[in-house]
């Protein structure tokens, strides 16, 4: 009887792991196939486009999160590499493609230095500087008016040469790349000693630190890495749009990938892919048929419902239901 | 791995769904895509925008169409919500024009959002009437090609040439007579702009008229505060120090209201207050109560004052005509999007055809009489180096109506359609002699 | 800078910081019983405007009157809140109090938005045309009528907290929950009392705002709000006596710096105007304050 049980649990969990690294494939194809199916169509590669720049910068606010650190102000982060990209790019004539690696950089050095005020707090007050922090980027942004064209902003040069023909999809693919390859370093990242150690830190930081988990490097490391890739998200967007105004430091930038996250699920690798995914889908699908503050309401409602009922997520609801047949069978 | 390819299919069909369900167009049909923030904080105007645009393509269609070559056709306006967000506007000009193939686009409010959605725009060389945001810098640019782009609105550069020339030719003599100044001194002007685009822009419109007519004007304060600020006391006290003749904020409604209020109750600056044109809306004389009389404000096109001469019928009609459909008066965004739409139809009626191009060079060369808005010359055509339609802006004086209750604006300025001479308060107090 | 605008500007302060404690004050219940920081509450200010902006445009009565109805049906907005959305995530992390209030603000904001636009509102007090001098300063009536209904909201409330039997059990849960429910205080009904007096006090806030002047709109709260948790945070998480103190020195210190910040930029020759900076002088001086003491100024230690 108990060995069934244990052989029926092994299998289930390897059915899992299995179907998991299926559905990660299978999308990964898709993702990959998508133009080819489905033509050259410009709007999809612009609302995937933006998704994968927000899917890049949902995951990146979720590995700080992993550490129990809440962000409110990563539009500061996002802006931040947005904005180094852009004048690197047009001061020192490169391409984007190594300046946005720049404006990561740049991102993750300022990162650093407000994670070093953070370290100490308590989730409330970090929730506060980080927010303060983006509000100071904003002001401080809009007033160096000679580097950052003030509030008219200034322009970025595309990602690809608007030149080249169908440059839309090798935008695309560019993105497709960059964000598998930072999933894939997150995965990593979060199955070493590091991922162990910041779970650790979020669960109990004191126990953390009995065990001699060096908690102020964990936590920076966290921050910068954090920084760093949404740094990357943001110059990847204002290369694609051409343009950047202070609106990047905007509180709703800083908003969606909160939402994206708690609602795909938190502390885990596919949470926010599938919430910003579905979140998206969702509010372009429902604007189709002409929706307007009702597809807000709408979103509004369903997160307070995941944070109350569905804790960990979208991505729980498989586990869920199948523990709800079982519990049937 | 029954679910990996159960969820990737559902998630394949919903993207279908969500991104790719038009039909084939009709044809015989103008379609227009109207830009317009109807989620986010710019909501308001945006909805407003986009029933002004209805009932401009409702009124062409009753008519039977506009003539393209030999064929009539309907005119049919596509929604493009931008979510008052970059992101929203970007993916919102994309979808109308690979997706729902318009032919011309039209709105477009807040200028940072205008900022990106407009590269789209240039990107597939598609006309757009911006009908809404102020910048000049939207057609003024060089980093893309701005030749499709066409400004129906009057610029930041426009509210501050005509507001501080009215100072200068109208309050300026007023305030000389009653104090004794001699004309030698230069009139004394206090600036409180938003820390925005528009603020800014505003702002710099002042100093190049000062510079461009020479004017014998000074900027004796300049201050400017964050978006959604609440109180001015301390800053209007500073401005108060520096003893202006006129203040000119450059705020939006919630902002202006609370800096003339507080100016005039709280701090005792007795001014004489200027005003842009977006402040022109009965929520603001509502919520100035008796402390905006007498003061200035600038417009095209305003919820009560109408302009004398040929555009008054017009605006009669369209304000009882918009009220009729939608319960509510028209805003000038709805003003000009409205003629916008007019302007559109003109303009493929005379080009014959739906090609872009054709489009775009019938536009640079449109001159169609004004219709709702008075413009300079009587005309809306749009200029040459910059492609911008020059409008006849007009000031008025805020003067208590016992009747309702509120200030009702007069019209002071210009010469032509005035319908009451400027008055200067018993209250004013000047600045230093 | 002169003796008269010095007083003005302790006035004006004075009547900024009655907005700043009564939405401090509410903040500080909540977190003292429940543990919970509600970032939501700016939102709550908002809706209780609304509420007497409606009940004043409907009735047509002085807008003070119909306060006391706003504040009773905001109290069981408060109420439901408490019951239905905090009440199930409690003791499952302080992350998820910050989530749902987020979710919160993102449903009340876009509901006010699609039922009452994004126009903005006034409320006309009837006394909104009344000064009184007050020596060299002139004091709008309204702003009178606003410090002493907040002084009398803090004295009505430091007497419940202190001699009524509710009120003890309150700050018996505040100081330690599990020997409270212990001596057989409901300590979830705290909960609910200490959401509906704080979702009272945020309306108070609105409403007195809008009434002297403000504009309501769906995203008024935001800036409030936030100001409200810099003074919680300067003032000691759950000190009512800090939330007073910290209220008051922002409300002046907001009036008093852009000018003062211009006037020694002056001296060193530099003409600026701070106006602008005023968030940004403010966060700075937040994040220095919590580099140093990242409990906050009064906070304690524990917890």
């Amino acid at each position: 009887m108990r060995l069934e049980w244990m052989n029926l649990k092994n299998t289930l969990k390897r059915d899992m792991i299995r179907s998991k690294t299926a559905l990660a494939v299978c999308s990964g194809i898709l993702a990959v196939l998508l133009p080819l199916v489905l033509g050259i169509n410009y709007y999809l590669m612009t609302v995937l486009i933006i998704m994968l720049v927000f899917i890049i910068y949902s995951s990146a606010w979720n590995f700080l999160a992993l550490s129990g650190q809440g962000s409110l102000g990563h539009a500061a982060f996002f802006g931040l590499g947005g904005y180094a990209s852009a004048i690197l790019a047009r001061s020192l004539e490169l391409p984007p493609l190594a300046t946005i690696l720049l404006g990561g950089i740049f991102a993750a050095c300022i990162g650093v230095l407000i994670g070093l005020t953070c370290v100490r707090l308590r989730e409330w007050f970090l929730a506060m500087v980080t927010f303060g922090f983006a509000v100071i980027t904003h002001t401080i942004t809009a007033e160096l008016s000679w580097l950052t064209g003030g509030w008219d902003g200034i322009p970025a040069k595309k990602l690809v040469p608007v030149t080249i023909p169908n440059y839309i999809v090798y935008e695309y693919y560019i993105l497709l790349f960059i964000a598998g390859a930072v999933i894939l370093t997150l995965y990593l990242i979060t199955r070493s000693r590091v991922g162990l150690a910041l779970e650790a830190i979020r669960e109990n930081e004191l126990e953390a630190k009995v065990m001699g988990i060096n908690v102020t490097r964990y936590k920076l490391t966290a921050f910068a890495v954090s920084a760093f890739l949404t740094g990357i998200a943001g110059a990847l967007e204002i290369h694609h749009f051409g343009y950047i105004t202070p609106e990047v430091y905007g509180i709703d930038i800083s908003f969606w990938p909160i939402i994206y996250c708690i609602s795909g699920g938190l502390f885990t690798l596919e949470g926010p892919i599938l919430g910003t995914v579905i979140i998206t889908i969702l509010s372009e699908g429902l604007k189709s048929f002409g929706w307007t503050y009702e597809r807000l309401i709408l979103i509004g409602v369903i997160l307070i419902l995941v944070v109350i009922f569905l804790p960990k997520g979208f991505v729980s609801i498989p586990n869920k239901l199948k523990s709800r047949l079982k519990s049937h069978a | 791995m029954k679910y990996a390819i159960l969820v990737t299919v559902l998630v394949v069909s919903l993207v279908l769904a969500g991104c790719v369900q038009q039909p084939e167009e009709p044809a015989g049909e103008i379609k227009i895509g109207i830009v317009a923030s109807l989620t986010g904080g710019a909501s308001t105007t945006g909805l407003d925008m986009w029933q002004s645009a209805v009932l401009a393509a409702d009124e062409i269609n009753a008519k039977g169409g506009v003539k393209v070559g030999d064929e009539h056709m309907k005119v049919k306006l596509i929604q493009g919500d931008d979510e008052t967000s970059r992101e929203g506007g970007v993916k919102a000009v994309t979808k109308l024009i690979t997706e729902d193939k318009v032919d011309l686009l039209i709105g477009g409010f807040s200028s940072g959002i205008t900022y990106a959605d407009s590269v789209v725009a240039a990107e597939h060389k598609v006309p757009f009437i911006i009908t809404g945001a102020s910048s000049p810098v939207i057609t003024h640019r060089t980093d893309i090609d701005t030749s499709y782009f066409f400004h129906h609105c009057p610029t930041t550069d426009d509210y501050g040439e005509s507001t501080t020339l009215f100072v200068d030719e109208i309050v300026k003599p007023a305030i000389y007579a009653r104090f004794n100044f001699s004309e030698d001194r230069p009139l004394r002007m206090a600036v409180l702009y938003q820390d925005s685009a528009y603020g800014v822009g505003v702002y710099e419109g002042i100093k190049k008229t000062i510079e461009k007519y020479n004017l014998n004007m000074e900027i004796v304060a300049v201050e400017k505060f964050k978006m959604s600020e609440t109180d001015f006391r301390s800053v209007l006290t500073t401005i108060k120090a520096s003893k202006p003749d006129v203040l000119y904020p450059a705020a939006f409604l919630n902002e202006q209201t609370l800096i003339v209020a507080q100016g005039r109750r709280d701090v005792g600056l007795n001014t004489i207050y200027l005003s842009v044109e977006c402040n022109d809306d009965p929520d603001y004389y509502t919520g100035v109560e008796r402390w905006g009389e007498y003061s200035i404000q600038e417009s095209r096109f305003g919820p009560y004052a109408i302009p004398s001469g040929p555009i008054r019928s017009a605006v009669e009609k369209f304000k009882h005509d918009f009220e009729a459909k939608w319960g509510a008066p028209p805003s000038m965004m709805g003003a000009s999007t409205y003629e916008g739409v007019y302007i559109a139809a003109k303009a493929i009626e005379n080009a014959g055809t739906l090609d872009k191009e054709q489009i775009r060079a019938s536009l640079a060369e449109l001159e169609m009489p004004q219709m709702v808005e008075a413009m300079k010359e009587g005309k809306i055509t749009f200029s040459p180096d910059y492609r911008e339609s020059k409008f006849e802006l007009y000031m008025q004086q805020l003067l208590w109506d016992d009747a309702v209750g509120e200030t009702r604006p007069k019209i002071v300025w210009p010469e032509s359609v005035k319908e009451t001479d400027f008055v200067l308060p018993s209250w004013y107090e000047p600045g230093s002699s | 800078m002169d003796v008269s605008f010095l007083i003005a500007i302790l006035v004006w302060g004075l009547y900024a910081g009655c907005i700043y404690i009564l939405l401090a004050i509410g903040l500080n219940l909540i977190f003292g019983v429940m543990k919970v920081v509600n970032f939501a509450h700016g939102e709550l200010l908002m809706l209780g405007a609304y509420t007497t902006f409606w009940l004043y445009i409907l009735s047509g009565f002085n807008p003070y009157l119909v306060l006391p109805l706003a504040m009773l049906l905001m109290a069981m907005l408060g109420l439901f809140i408490e019951r239905l959305g905090f009440r199930p995530i409690m003791g499952t992390g302080k992350l998820n109090e910050i989530f749902l209030s987020l979710g919160l603000i993102y449903l009340f904001q876009n509901l006010a938005a699609f039922l009452w636009s994004t126009s903005s509102r006034s409320i006309r007090s009837p006394y909104s045309e009344r000064i009184v001098p007050l020596g060299s300063i002139k004091l709008p009536m309204d702003y009178l009528i606003i410090i002493i209904i907040t002084t009398l909201f803090l004295v009505a409330l430091q007497l419940f907290l202190k001699k009524t039997t509710v009120g003890r059990a309150m700050r018996a849960t505040s100081q330690n929950r599990e020997a409270a429910a212990l001596m057989g205080i409901n300590v979830e009904r705290m909960d609910m009392l200490s959401f509906a007096l704080g979702s009272v006090l945020a309306t108070a806030a609105g409403s007195l705002w809008v009434i002297s002047g403000q504009m309501a709109d769906p995203y008024m709260g935001s800036i409030p709000a936030i100001k409200a948790f810099a003074v919680i945070i300067i003032g000691g998480l759950g000190s009512i006596p800090g939330a007073i103190l910290a209220g008051l020195t922002l409300g002046i210190a907001e009036n008093m710096v852009p000018s003062l910040m211009k006037f020694l930029a002056g001296i060193i020759g530099f003409n600026m105007s701070f106006t602008a900076w005023k968030d940004t002088i403010a966060f700075f001086i937040l994040i220095i304050i919590l580099v140093i003491r990242p409990t906050g100024i009064f906070g304690e230690k524990g917890e």
